[in-house]
């Protein structure tokens, strides 16, 4: 089996990796801003599918179908983003001879709709969050949206049907902001995902998100992981997971996952998914969504299980039966803890912060896995997500992975842009964190109320050692007979000012 | 040779020289001189034993970024923005000109595309009101009026590229 990755960044890699691990060759796509990025770099052959634009290259089926059959691929893998929940996509792959490494596209289609894995789950016997019977197409009328608001109860969340990620959705607690809101959704909607279609839930207070992977073979076999905590969330996108969550009980454990392999088995699912709850105060959980495709945050349940779940999808497209012990799979083995690394600025609001990566010092030692898409050298593009890598700490408490953690933040260094690496540093020290006491609105409502004030914290000795080096680089530099450093340039002004305005209350 | 080094805001002058061996250094800051032993590691990395501190070590990485003339500083995994003869440059920004006519432009901290335009010129707005939504690495961001006032100006319309730094807006 030749696998082509449909994907690039970090996931690509690590694609990569498990194909070389089975003995696969592999096939990379790449747009024109990727030419030089490591995933290119690391498979076994690569073709050019297009633009910068991710509709000009990595969202265009027809190029990526030319590519599996110019290069004798017979698998894809769709990594997640992206084609990885486009039915369309799974489809016209198994149409052209491949092997989709992932679900059925009726499957995809099915639970890539919100409104109908709903009501998957409603069938399964599963609890839902209140909310819209029925979807509103784009041309659907705010006031009949707003009808169905009444009904549902604010406070509420507007979200994209095909939505995920956090894109397409708001908040809306009271009745004037609705139309605002629909608007905002349906236009981000529009442009990430192409499908402008929203509907209505109402928001559970101080919600716990935690989800449960799962795998499917193709003999029946559906068999649930420990759970995923995924609370530590800044505008509905995940930052940090962990595995096992600190407010999962074994009893729950059992209980959530038994209801998420039901809904499940109840559409025939096969290959990796995550089916993905709200735990609210009171211990009741309800079905939110189904992630039909390979999550960010898989290393976490790897690590505590020690299986290799892109090895397991790509066992499953193969035909091969699951051989898991279900018990081993819901019995975490020590404490797993994923942040991921973004290029965007904490300090400016978590602006992205594209550019060139002049060196990388990525962490590693004992219990760190570090799941990079990037090296020295490489631009960071505007087009895609502003995901680096993800930095894993494994240790067999939770309090040992938070100080391994912590510690390999502090050696994690991507030289020449800013990334979100300061803003972990910060948050490992949290009282809140620390203790697990948070929920999905936690890190929102904290970050609001420290006034956009820095998240890098020196020491005055620090600070002085810093401007000894600066001064020892130019020194350095000018005796080498290079350039003064001087000579660099002024600050923008307009950098300057977009700074100013940051720090601005 | 002394430099004039902008820290986080803040200009500090740091007098370097030769201490007689290869790699060591007298360096003053803040009236105090230290012995430093400074060793270059790979690109953009100076490591530093303190003769004054039991030779304790430390190491920095100093890397341009993608805006000219500035900097990142790495230590223990925090970057904070350095430039080196900062202040006389600073002097001669057009940042302080044009707080002198009260005005206060607006840029686009990210290149991306402009999804909305907000305000238009004449309207009135209050600090922190959004302005223009600007879509880049998959979100859209709004940015916000730094201070009430009125805008002057709008430079861009929805469906506009925009690279770092252009002016979208000008509030007075």
């Amino acid at each position: 089996m030749k696998v082509l990755i449909a994907n690039r960044g970090e996931i690509a890699v690590r694609i990569i990796r498990a194909c070389r691990e089975l003995g696969l060759p592999t096939v990379a796509v790449y747009s024109d801003c990727d030419r030089d990025a490591r995933h290119v770099r690391d498979a076994d052959q690569a073709v050019h599918v297009g633009g910068g634009p991710a509709t000009d290259s990595y969202l265009r089926i027809d190029r990526l179908l030319d590519a599996a059959r110019r290069t004798g691929a017979d698998a894809v893998h769709p990594g997640y983003g992206f084609l990885a929940e486009n039915a369309t996509f799974a489809r016209a792959c198994l149409d052209a001879g491949l092997t989709f490494i992932g679900p059925s596209p009726d499957v995809i289609a099915m639970m890539g709709s919100k409104t109908a894995a709903r009501e998957a789950a409603i069938r399964a016997g599963v609890p839902v969050v209140p909310g819209s019977d029925r979807p509103f197409a784009a041309d659907v009328p705010t006031d009949v949206i707003a009808r169905d608001a009444e009904r549902v109860g604010y406070p509420l969340v507007v979200k994209a049907v095909a939505g995920g990620g956090g894109k397409g959705m708001r908040q809306v607690d009271r009745a004037e902001d609705l139309p605002s809101a629909i608007r905002t959704a349906r236009s981000e909607a529009g442009s990430a995902f192409g499908d402008s279609t929203i509907y209505l839930e109402r928001r559970i207070v101080r919600p716990r998100h935690i989800e449960i992977q799962l795998l499917g073979d193709h003999h029946g076999t559906v068999l649930p992981f420990v759970e995923r905590e995924c609370s530590i969330q800044r505008r509905h996108q995940k930052v940090v997971e962990e595995s096992p969550s600190l407010a999962v009980t074994p009893d729950l454990r059992e209980r959530m996952a038994n209801a998420a392999a039901s809904v499940a088995r109840s559409v025939g699912y096969t290959n990796a998914g995550t089916i993905e709850f709200l735990l609210a105060e009171d211990g009741a959980f309800y079905f939110l969504e189904m992630n039909t495709r390979l999550q960010v945050e898989h290393p976490v349940t790897e690590m505590v299980t020690s299986r290799d779940l892109v090895h397991w999808q790509i066992r499953i497209a193969q035909g091969e039966p699951l051989t898991i012990d279900p018990a081993q799979a819901l019995t975490p083995q020590g404490h797993a803890i994923e942040c991921r690394i973004y290029a965007e600025d904490p300090d400016q609001g978590f602006l992205p912060s594209p550019g060139l990566i002049r060196g990388v010092r990525a962490a590693s030692g004992p219990g760190i896995r570090n799941d990079g898409g990037i090296a020295a050298g490489y631009t960071v593009p505007v087009f895609y997500d502003s995901m680096l890598a993800k930095l894993i700490a494994w240790a067999g408490t939770r309090v040992d992975a938070v100080a391994r953690m912590t510690r390999a933040l502090s050696e994690y260094e991507v030289l020449g842009i800013r990334t979100t690496i300061p803003f972990f540093l910060w948050l490992m020290q949290q009282p809140e964190f620390l203790e697990g006491r948070f929920d999905t609105t936690y890190l929102d409502a904290l970050l609001a109320s420290r006034n956009g004030q820095s998240f890098i914290a020196l020491t005055k000795e620090e600070e002085d050692r810093i401007a000894i080096a600066a001064a020892l680089n130019a020194w350095m530099q000018a005796s080498a007979g290079g350039a003064p450093a001087s000579a660099a340039g002024p600050v923008s002004a307009w950098k300057a000012a977009a700074r100013r305005e940051a720090r601005q209350p | 040779m002394t430099f004039e080094i902008d820290l986080g805001g803040r200009t500090r002058l740091v007098a370097v020289e030769r201490a007689g061996a290869p790699g060591r250094f007298r360096v003053t800051l803040d009236g105090v001189t230290r012995v430093v032993d400074a060793q270059r590691f790979g690109a953009y990395g100076v490591s530093m034993l303190f003769g004054d501190d039991h030779d304790a070590t430390t190491a920095v990485q100093i890397a341009p970024t993608a805006l000219r003339g500035e900097m990142l500083a790495h230590l223990g995994g925090r970057a904070v923005p350095v430039s080196v003869n900062a202040s006389r440059t600073r002097r001669s920004g057009g940042d302080a000109a044009g707080a002198a006519h009260g005005d206060h432009t607006v840029v686009a901290p990210m290149p991306g595309r402009v999804v909305r335009v907000l305000v238009a010129p004449g309207d009135e707005v209050a600090a922190r009101q959004g302005l223009v939504v600007v879509e880049a690495m998959k979100m859209e961001n709004e940015l916000r009026s730094p201070r009430p006032g009125r805008v002057k100006d709008v430079l861009v319309a929805a469906g506009t590229s925009v690279e770092a730094g252009r002016v979208l807006v000008v509030v007075e």
